[in-house]
């Protein structure tokens, strides 16, 4: 008992006096200003729907997963939301393990009900089954290290992993439609959820003299304060929450001002998630994109089975001339740059289509499934005809990245698709053999094709 | 120095050593007698460190390793800053940051009779000093130093107390004087207090003073002397401190444990060395 009297962090009379009397003179004692923010540093692991913020010292972890489970009675369309705070006692002395305190309970409670009564998250999408079967999405927040203002930090946290979470794709089947088969992640790309806006918790701590106000309190100012309001608001200044759990009474233009400055908060904040996650979400496309050159020989039946199919549509725009184009534009470098205006040539339209079907399975969740659609071999024979001229080109095509999507796929001349077989298996098996190639690579087969094909293009 | 540690391949004063190195090898000094401080232990013939810190070695014959954390150990002699928990009737209740709190005395003052016991509420800061440190006991402090006087421990009225590790402490109370209280010294006039506990207290005449050298002093444990002054520079820069009033300058080193004159700043070494400074660091410009 005595070991825990002494562990205990103290806060001094000394250090009360003081932090009033800065107060007077608007400092603090980290040299902020009254209304600003600690630096917001927000990290993802390598699992999707996990954030780790850092706002200041304070280190707040949060954990997104999700369940299929039965839907409550009373809405038997929606998914479910539920968050769970762990403080953890590493993050300050007076923490202890087991049952969350009151303060875990009302933090997790403040948060919640920013995000359930605002709709921010979309429950009713989570639906996979009406009155069967929903997913229940599952928010675990750990706080790591207590430096003030958890409820802020918390909410940070939980908004980047809800941004960055990606459930399972699922569909129904079965004999009588009604079971429901979740598709493992390499089998479809999982789906983010839908998340209309972002609403942000802003913190005040009001102290004795009335009219002092500070934004975001640190320890020190949390234990010396004597009130504190948290406003959730998203950035179209609408209003989702306010908390303000006893402490001393403030008036009312106080509170008004405080909403004011927290609808300016919750805007940089925003924009600031924003910024994290999407460096976060480029940054795993293009890992994925890296991938795929060395798993050429799935893409290849892919790739083949689309072309297949794309035959039957009818021929896009870009005929005779874009074959009049190829010989201006010979380079690889050139094609890579311009897709569509690039390579008009029989093999080189090849190259596009079959590229934009590659690209259009790697980009986002396709509908076509390389495992479950059946591969026929004279369609694979024709993919592998066009391909093998495709692929280098395919490759680096590839390493750029998204932008290229589906701009290939209209350029489909299907009659050229059965051009001078053996030139394209040989082409194809060198291919095949060297796994990562650069983009020099990539350029000397085409030239040497170049030669070979140039006879055909003249048939 | 080097020259009696030709035994061993490396020699590893001043470098850092983690649990486990060999910091010595004895056989070779079969016939000296050497004093061996904190984390060292002595295995056969072999002397193996037992924390992580800097390897140190002072003349004639003393080692030890010198580690800094965040938790204190009390160790008799060292003067520390105490926040007052509770008082009974023959001891006030003191938290130290070690694992147990530690018994004041309500007469360990100087000229402390039961007329005149100090009312110390729950919250009161004071620098005291550590008589008595047995494991598994509680220690025992006074507010008087070893010869009965004052010399400056007491409460400490006013100004702010952070707490960092204890080698931050060590750093502050180094001689010659540490670059960044120098650098601060030079320009700003402030009081400043270091218990070896972790515990640093500033007090200044305006808020924003404070502020500025407690912030300097919190992130300079692990930068060298020149990032030290150059973050002085700009905390300083940003303070504005042009208008800032003229103060006299005094600079008071000492070998000897002397009482108080004018401000007051005690230094104490680690455990190995004793030797206590004064300093006023005071405004220039």
């Amino acid at each position: 008992m005595e070991t825990r009297l002494a562990n205990i962090w103290r806060l001094t009379v000394n250090e009360k006096k003081f932090i009033e009397t800065a107060l007077q003179s608007d400092l603090r004692i980290d040299g902020r200003r009254p209304f600003d923010f600690r630096n917001i540093s927000i990290k993802f692991s390598r699992e999707e729907g996990s954030a780790e913020v850092q706002l200041g010292q304070t280190h707040v972890m949060a954990f997104v997963t999700a369940q299929l489970t039965q839907p409550y009675k009373d809405r038997p369309n929606e998914g479910t939301l539920s968050m769970f705070t762990e403080f953890s006692p590493m993050a300050d002395p007076s923490f202890e393990p087991g049952r969350p305190s009151e303060a875990a309970v009302e933090l997790g409670r403040v948060i919640d009900r920013g995000l359930r009564e605002s709709r921010a998250v979309d429950t009713e999408s989570l639906c996979v089954l009406s009155g069967k079967s929903v997913w229940a999405v599952r928010v675990d927040l750990h706080i790591l290290d207590n430096g003030g203002n958890l409820v802020d930090a918390a909410n940070i946290a939980a908004l980047a992993a809800l941004l960055t979470f990606r459930r399972p794709e699922c569909s129904l089947g079965g004999e009588d439609g009604q079971q429901v088969i979740v598709h493992p992640p390499e089998v479809r790309e999982p789906l983010p959820l839908i998340i209309h806006h972002l609403p942000i918790a802003v913190t005040f701590a009001f102290f004795s003299n009335e009219s002092t106000v500070v934004i975001d309190p640190t320890h020190y100012e949390e234990a010396v304060m004597g009130g504190r309001m948290t406003a959730t608001l998203n950035a179209n200044n609408d209003i989702c929450a306010i908390q303000k759990a006893g402490g001393e009474g403030v008036l009312q233009s106080v509170i008004m001002q405080c909403l004011r400055i927290a609808g300016q908060k919750a805007y940089d904040i925003t924009t600031k998630i924003k910024n994290a996650v999407e460096s976060y979400n480029t940054e795993r496309a293009l890992r994925k994109i890296k991938r795929h050159p060395s798993s050429v020989a799935l893409d290849i039946s892919g790739a083949g089975v689309n072309i297949g199919k794309s035959q039957n549509k009818p021929v896009p725009q870009k005929g005779d001339s874009e074959r009049s184009n190829l010989t201006s534009e010979k380079s690889m470098a050139d094609q890579s740059m311009d897709i569509e205006g690039e390579a008009k040539s029989s093999e080189q339209q090849q190259t596009n289509k079959i590229d934009g079907d590659a690209k259009n399975f790697i980009g986002g969740p396709s509908s076509w499934d390389p495992y479950s659609a059946g591969v026929n071999s004279d369609f694979l024979k024709a993919s592998l005809a066009s391909r093998g001229k495709t692929l280098p080109s395919r490759k680096e095509q590839d390493s750029r990245g998204e932008n290229m999507s589906g701009e290939a796929k209209p350029v489909e001349p299907p009659e050229d698709i059965n051009v001078s077989l053996s030139n394209i298996e040989a082409s194809e098996t060198v291919l095949r053999t060297n796994g990562e190639k650069t983009l020099k690579d990539a350029v000397k087969p085409k030239n040497k094709r170049k030669m070979k094909s140039s006879p055909t293009s003249e048939r | 120095m080097e020259n009696k540690l030709s035994g061993s391949p490396t020699s590893l004063v001043d470098q850092f050593v983690i649990p486990g190195d060999e910091g010595l090898d004895l056989s070779t000094m079969s016939n000296q007698t050497i004093k061996l401080g904190s984390s060292l232990r002595q295995d056969g013939d072999v002397l193996s460190v037992m924390k992580a810190g800097t390897f140190k070695f002072s003349k004639p014959n003393k080692y030890w390793v010198e580690s800094s954390q965040k938790r204190y150990e009390p160790h008799a002699g060292d003067s520390v800053l105490g926040i007052v928990v509770d008082s009974k009737a023959d001891n006030f209740l003191v938290d130290i940051k070690g694992p147990a709190l530690a018994f004041l005395p309500v007469l360990a003052f100087e000229g402390g009779t039961r007329r005149n016991i100090p009312k110390f509420e729950a919250g009161t800061l004071i620098y005291v000093r550590v008589v008595k440190a047995n494991p598994g006991m509680n220690p025992e402090l006074s507010c008087t130093d070893a010869s009965g006087k004052a010399a400056e421990f007491g409460q400490l009225k006013d100004g702010f107390m952070f707490e960092s590790s204890t080698g931050l402490s060590r750093m502050l109370l180094s001689s010659p004087t540490c670059p960044v209280l120098d650098a601060l010294g030079k320009k700003l006039s402030f009081e400043i207090a270091v218990g070896l506990n972790g515990r640093v207290w500033v007090n200044a005449t305006s808020p924003s003073t404070v502020i500025v050298v407690a912030n300097g002093i919190m992130n300079s444990e692990f930068k060298s002397e020149v990032q030290q002054r150059g973050m002085v520079e700009k905390l300083l820069q940003n303070l504005k401190l042009s208008s800032q009033s003229f103060s006299y300058t005094y600079m008071i080193p000492t070998s000897t444990f002397i009482g108080c004159l004018l401000l007051t700043n005690f230094l104490q070494l680690t455990n190995m060395k004793q030797t206590s400074l004064m300093f006023s660091l005071q405004l220039d410009n």
